[in-house]
Order: structure tokens, then sequence, then C-alpha cells
């Protein structure tokens, strides 16, 4: 009796000898119909990375991330416009070593004619409408796909089709939009040059129009905030001090400039020397506060003497103003953006705060990044566009508006799922 | 009878919210283990060198020799917070063992030594999962040896101390956050050392069938001066991982006060209580610091902040027959691991822990014992913030062991 007692406590016991359970995530929509999202956008919503829009980096396309996880709580298909390879138009840059230093390069590809035929047909409709390049008023321009072959491969109409026209196509019940980078940015890569900031005024009124035919069939959705894009790798490489020279090297660099006393070498950092119009002799130095842009050209700088011999030609820096103007813009834009989504009874995503931290560096899920350029592991290699992980961070904070909005529980991803940059 | 006596103390095991932890291991007697670890009021053989040395000198028989192991089959599961994201460990079974020989030298002095293996840590997470930029795999292995002196001063009183030397080993793996088209990188640090520390305790016995016990075992500092660092990189960073690297890390052993209790009932049944305070607070930081630093190769002091804690525990022994004796018991373990410095490297999570056992005397000097301890670690919501990693835990312990004692 006592011994049946032990040998059925010791069989219970190996009964209970499996591997533990637990009550996993219970994913809802809580009050949004996920059934068929639509996402719009430009580059960052397109998937570009590495200076080109690209198949693998598609697929890992923050609204893509999105989309996956939204298919546990009533998500449906997200149909992307894909390109054929992993070379897209051909602008790819990989990531190789050049005089022991790691640098990116050109992966040197022949473009894949087949990128620039039009899939609509055999794709189509799409729900992805990330198109690189596109400033917010692009998206209400008949044609634009005319104008822009990353929105014409996939257009409904090469001729006709504004973006947002087609976007509607597939009649969402949830949108993404994240629109307005381009609108500063393009006036910022190019230094200032030739390229002006969208006003605020217009961008505002744009940003309204676009939401409105979004949101028309009270469809939800959510809409982010614009990242402060002087913090990202493109300006913040290249110190504009970086001009380190010996005291021999300073004194010769003084006789050569010794008609311009307001320009001055010591041993140690130097400011470099650039153009600038309302510089006493059209040229003067960099101060610490400026930005020196990554579209620099290295051989330049390094056998023809920019920054020390010769200026720096204005597009490849960003004075004091001009970061101004640009630091005061994306704050103007956000706020209007806050306060319509506001309004619009939307998710607002604050992209914004967790891309300023990673300045500092931001941990998540074991995970340290940094704006750092190429070793950070949130920029690709042109230094403007995200890494797939950098897109599972955005993905997140999509999904945590999301959910805070809605009352949804629609599950996060894992971000160390994701690749970072890959080095040689 | 039994059966009341299994119902009940299920229940009480299941609704107390009581729960220990860390990288300690308490399996040093298989007697001991099946009532529910406790040890350190018993002065039934040789094992008293390591549990209570001041019991030594009480030990029944004038020679004790002892030898056991057991196999622990672990399990952790951790739940990634916001995602669907579960992974599992694939621990190997870890296999602590326990050898114990003492001998009366005279009539109140008894000479011992105890061999076993107090710390252990074992832990492998399944490939690639969310965590293993922060670990991947790790192992602590220490045995300690103790020579030993107990002092009967009386019928009611004995003391005694040992010296323990503690040879041990530890390594840990990790990922690395720099990948090339084909792997991810790694880096591991291996490496041998050992510490001293002592044992002491006094045992009292104001009655013949009610025993008081005290122990003490002093924390060991395992302190690792030039660890093998290896790292598999992508080719282009290699000159940031230098390929012969050595590291220096430490890791204490956490001293025990341990104070038993145990009651003969009558002369089939004894119960048997145990608290052992833990000093976890040794361990603070796990700092690494390595020969060549690099701009990707940094030193880290990664916060642990244990506390202190108390373990307790409840057993007791019931003899069948001449030949057959069974035991009960049972143990709350809570975690020594703050719940925002929670790491997966040792996922120690609040836990009840049941215990049954028994001897078969094969003959009237030799026992064959055998335990069976089933470690349920309750489900954890934790952080370890500075990796901003957090998760829920949860963990099962399968221990079955197996021993021989002769007393002569």
């Amino acid at each position: 009796m006592k011994i049946r007692n032990i040998i059925s406590f010791f069989g219970l016991l190996t009964m209970m000898a499996c591997e533990p359970e637990m009550e996993s995530f219970k994913p809802s929509p809580g009050d949004a119909d996920f059934s068929t999202m639509v996402a719009v956008g430009n580059s960052l919503t397109a998937g570009f990375a590495d200076g080109e829009l690209y198949r693998s980096a598609q697929q890992n396309s923050y609204p893509n991330i999105v989309a996956q996880q939204l298919k546990h709580a009533g998500g449906g298909d997200f149909i992307q416009p894909l390109m054929k390879d992993e070379y897209g138009f051909g602008n790819r840059l990989v990531l190789d070593v050049i005089d022991g230093m790691l640098t990116p390069v050109p992966a040197g590809k022949q473009v894949n004619p087949d990128n620039l035929l039009s899939i609509y047909d055999e794709k189509g409709p799409f729900n992805n409408f990330g198109i690189p390049h596109a400033k917010a008023d692009h998206l209400l321009v008949p044609g634009y796909g005319f104008l822009n072959p990353y929105f014409g491969r996939f257009a409904k109409n090469v001729n006709t089709s504004t973006v947002l026209n087609d976007a509607m196509i597939v009649e969402p019940t949830f949108f993404l939009l994240w629109i307005g980078n381009n609108d500063v940015l393009n006036y910022a890569i190019h230094g200032g040059e030739g390229e002006t900031i969208t006003n605020v005024e217009y961008f505002s009124k744009i940003i309204e129009s676009i939401i409105s035919l979004l949101a028309e069939n009270n469809a939800p959705g959510a809409v982010a905030n614009i990242p402060d894009i002087t913090v990202i790798p493109f300006f913040t490489t290249i110190p504009s001090i970086g001009l380190v020279l010996t005291e021999s090297q300073a004194s010769e660099l003084n006789l050569v400039y010794k008609d311009f006393p307001h320009i001055e070498f010591k041993a140690g950092q130097n400011g470099f020397v650039v153009t600038d119009a309302e510089a006493q002799g059209q040229i003067r130095q960099l101060t610490a506060n400026e930005l020196l842009l990554l579209s620099v050209p290295p051989d330049s700088m390094q056998y023809a003497g920019w920054g020390s011999m010769k200026p720096i030609p204005l597009q490849y820096y960003l004075s004091e103003q001009q970061i101004e103007n640009v630091r005061e813009t994306v704050d103007q834009y956000n706020s209007f953006i806050r306060k319509i989504t506001g309004d619009m009874n939307l998710a607002f995503v604050d992209v914004n705060t967790p891309l300023k931290n990673a300045e500092t560096g931001i941990i998540f899920d074991g995970v340290s990044f940094t704006t750092k350029f190429v070793t950070g592991g949130v920029f690709s290699l042109d230094g403007i566009h995200l890494t797939a992980r950098g897109n599972a961070i955005v993905a997140n904070e999509f999904i945590d508006a999301i959910n805070k909005k809605y009352g949804s529980s629609v599950p996060k991803t894992s971000v160390t799922e994701f690749q970072g940059v890959i080095f040689p | 009878m039994m059966r009341k006596i299994f119902t009940s103390v299920l229940t009480v095991l299941f609704t107390l919210h009581v729960y220990a932890g860390g990288y300690q291991v308490s399996l040093h007697g298989q007697k001991q283990i099946g009532m529910g670890l406790t040890g350190t009021s018993l002065t039934i053989d040789g094992s008293s060198s390591f549990y209570n040395p001041g019991g030594l000198s009480m030990m029944v028989s004038e020679r004790s020799i002892l030898a056991g192991m057991s196999v622990i089959n672990s399990y952790n599961l951790f739940h990634l917070q916001g995602t669907m994201y579960e992974a599992r460990t694939e621990n190997p079974p870890s296999t602590p063992f326990y050898f114990y020989g003492a001998a009366r030298i005279t009539g109140n002095l008894v000479a011992g030594i105890a061999v076993n293996t107090p710390y252990g840590n074992n832990l492998t997470w399944e490939e690639g999962w969310a965590g293993r930029f922060l670990v991947e795999e790790t192992s602590l292995q220490a045995i300690t040896i103790q020579p030993t002196a107990s002092y009967l001063i009386n019928d009611m009183l004995g003391i005694g101390a040992g010296v323990v030397f503690a040879p041990g080993k530890v390594e840990l793996a990790k990922a690395l956050r720099v990948e090339d088209q084909h792997e991810e990188g790694s880096m591991s640090i291996k490496g041998s050392t050992s510490g001293w520390g002592f044992n002491a305790g006094i045992m009292f016995k104001p009655l013949p069938e009610m025993n008081f016990g005290i122990s003490y075992r002093s924390r060991i500092d395992m302190t690792l001066e030039d660890a093998d660092a290896r790292f598999s990189v992508p080719q282009s960073l290699q000159t940031y991982f230098p390929p012969l690297n050595k590291a220096s890390t430490a890791l204490p052993l956490p001293a025990n006060l341990d104070f038993g209790a145990s009651y003969e009932i009558n002369d089939e049944l004894m119960v048997a209580i145990a608290l052992n305070y833990v000093f976890w607070d040794a361990y603070d930081t796990l700092a690494f610091d390595f020969d060549t630093n690099t701009t990707l190769l940094t030193d880290s002091k990664n916060p642990r902040m244990y506390s202190n804690r108390l373990i307790f525990r409840a057993g007791g022994q019931y003899r069948a027959s001449e030949k057959l004796y069974l035991r009960l018991g049972g143990y709350y373990d809570p975690t020594p691991v703050n719940e925002n410095y929670f790491t997966p490297e040792t996922p120690s999570v609040n836990s009840v822990g049941i215990t049954a056992g028994l001897s078969y005397m094969l003959l009237p000097e030799v026992s064959l014992d055998a335990s069976f301890l089933y470690i349920h670690g309750m489900e954890t919501q934790a952080a370890y913030s500075p990796a901003n990693f957090a998760g829920r835990y949860k963990s099962r312990a399968y221990v079955p062991g197996i021993g021989l004692s002769y007393n002569f």
C-alpha cells in the first residue's frame, strides 16, 4: 500500500516532467479594422536602404513589419511592389575595405531593365505606397509616375495616377502615413543649394488634404512625425573641424592664407576651409557647430586639397543658419502633424524622439544602437535610410502608438530578428 | 496516512508564494534532498562535514563513507514583452555530486572530508534567441574540497570547522552585434581559477530526540585573472577584436548562514526544518576587463544587484520498515535577483521545491539512497533594464538522484 503510494507519487512527478508553458500574448484588434492596410510615404516607407530600393530591403520595410504583426490581430495581406532583385535601379552600396578603412562602395551591378517595367497588371493592386524621393505634395500630382520611375513602375496608369488615388484602390480600412522628410531633407543633403524647404503653411495644407483623403471613409490610421535629420550619419560622420594639422603644416597653411586674416590654423583640429559668398574673400573656415556632409568626395579631400588648400563648395556643408532653418522647419512640421493627428483622432507616432535619443545610444531588446555611421546599427550605408533593424524599431513605435490609440493588442516584433549592417 | 501527508504538503507548497536561486546548488546528500534539502540539524552520517561540521562529532557510527550524485534537468522559458516571441533553454543536464568520508579519531574527535559541488550553473539558450547579445551559454562548475574536524564538548554540544578549497571553471558565450553575410559575431570567455573559504558549525542537542544546528559557510571569490577571450567576427573587423585576448572577471560564491532544528516524534517519524540565509549581496556587479581594448571592445561593468535571501525548508523521514526509510519535504526559494536587473544568464525566479526520497538498507551498514526533487519556478515579469530586455520568465527542474552510504 505504502509502496504503491510512493510509486504513484513518482509517477505523478514524471508526468509533470515536461517543459514549462506560458500563457502567450493575446492579440486583438481593439477598435480598429486592420483587414486592409495601406502605407503611404517616401523612401522610409518603401524600405529604401543602402542608397537603393531593392527586394530584401523592401521585405524589411517598416510597414511590412507592421503588417506582419497586424496579421495576428485581423490584418490581411500586404502587397508590396517588390523589385525583381537585390539591386533595384543599380545604385546600391555595399561595404568594403578600402585602404584599411570600412567604406561603402557601389555594388557595381548592371541595372536589370525588368525593374523598370510596369508591374501593376501582374502584381497589383498594392498596399505599400512608399515612393522614394517623394515630397508631400508629390503624392497628389497626377502622372507623378511619369516623373518618378519608383512610382511609375507600379502606378495603375503612369500618365494619370496620383499616388493617393492608387492607394485608395484597395479601399483601405487602416492607413499608415509618414511623409514630409524630403520637404526638408532635399534642401539639407544639397547643402541648401538649388533646393528649397517646403513652406510650412503649404506643407500643412498638403498634409491636411492627404489625411482627409486617406481617412475619407472614417478609416483609422497612424501618422508619424519627421525625424530631426541633422542627427543622422549623413550629417554627423565627417567632423566640420576635422582638419588635423601638425605645427609645421599649420604654419605652411597660414602662409598660403596670409591675405585672409580671418583664416587661421593651429596644430591640432581646425575647421575645414569652405566657400561662402558672404565671407571675406568668399572663403572661411567651418565652425564646430556646422555640418559637413557625407557627400563630399573623399578623393577631393584627400588628394586635391579640398578643405585646406581649396575651399569645399557650398553644396557640401550646412551653415549654422541653414541648420537652424532645417530644425525650425522640422519643429513646425511636427507640431502641425501632431495637431492634425489629434484633430482627426488618429494615432500619433513619435519617431523623432527615439532617433534623437539614438544619438547618444539606445538599447532595444538587449541590442545597443547609435546613430554612428556603419557601426551604429540603425542607419544603412547611405547614412540616411534605416537598416532592417532600424525599421523594426520604427515598426514597434507604430505598433505602440496604434495599441495606445485604438485599444488594440498588436504584438510587437522582436528587434533582434532583423539584420543591421552587413560587414565584409 | 501517507496520502494525507502528501496532499497537505502539496497544498501548503502551492498556496504559499514564497520561493532560492542564483547559482547555488543545494544537492549534497540524498537523505537531506529527500527531506526538503534540510541538513543543518541532522547527525545521521558523514555528510555533516558539509551541512554542519559541529554535528559531525555526533555521528552515530565510527566511520562513514557516502557518495552520490543528482542529475538536474532544467528548463527555462522566456516570453519577450509585448511580442509573440518565446524562447527556451536547451540546457545540458548537470550532475552535482558529493563524496564524504569521516572517522572517529578519539571518543570526542571526528575527522572528515567533504568533496561536493555547492555552486554551479549550466545554461544554454536556443540558438539565435532574442537575448543572445546578453548571453547564449554560460556555465559555472566549482568543486569544494573541505577537510573538517569536529569535537564533541559534551553530550549536548558539538563544534566543528573546515577549510574549503574551491577550484572552478567559468564559461560565458554571447553574440556580438556585428555580422557578415554568413553569420553573426560571437564572443566567448573561458577560464579556470580557485578560491578559499571556510565552513564552521555548532550542534546543540538539548534532548536525545531534539537537535538544533547552526552553521556558516564563508564567501569564496572566484577571480579569473586571465581567462581566454575568443571572438568570431567579420574579417573586416578582426583588428577590433584581437584574436588572443585575455579577460579578467570575478564571481563571488556567496556566504551561507544556516539554522536548523529537528525532532524525532517517535521511533518512526522525524521532522526537520532549516532556515538558509544566503548573502547574495556579494553579487553586485559582473565586470569584464579585457587586456586589449578597442573602440568596439570596451571593458564592461554590468550591474547584478543581488539581494540577501532567506530560504525556508522543511521535511520529514518515516521509517516504514527495518529496511525502508521514506522521506518528503519542500522549500521556498525566493530569487535573489532584482526584478529590474534580471539577466537571462541566471534566470532565477522565485521557486518552490518538492522532494521525496527513500533509503533501502542493502546490508545492515549499507544503504541505497534515492531522491527526487521537483522545482517549480514561478512565472515572473522582469527586465534587465541596462539592456532594455524585458519579458516573462518561468522555469522547471526535475532532479533525480542516487547514492550509497556505508556507516560502520
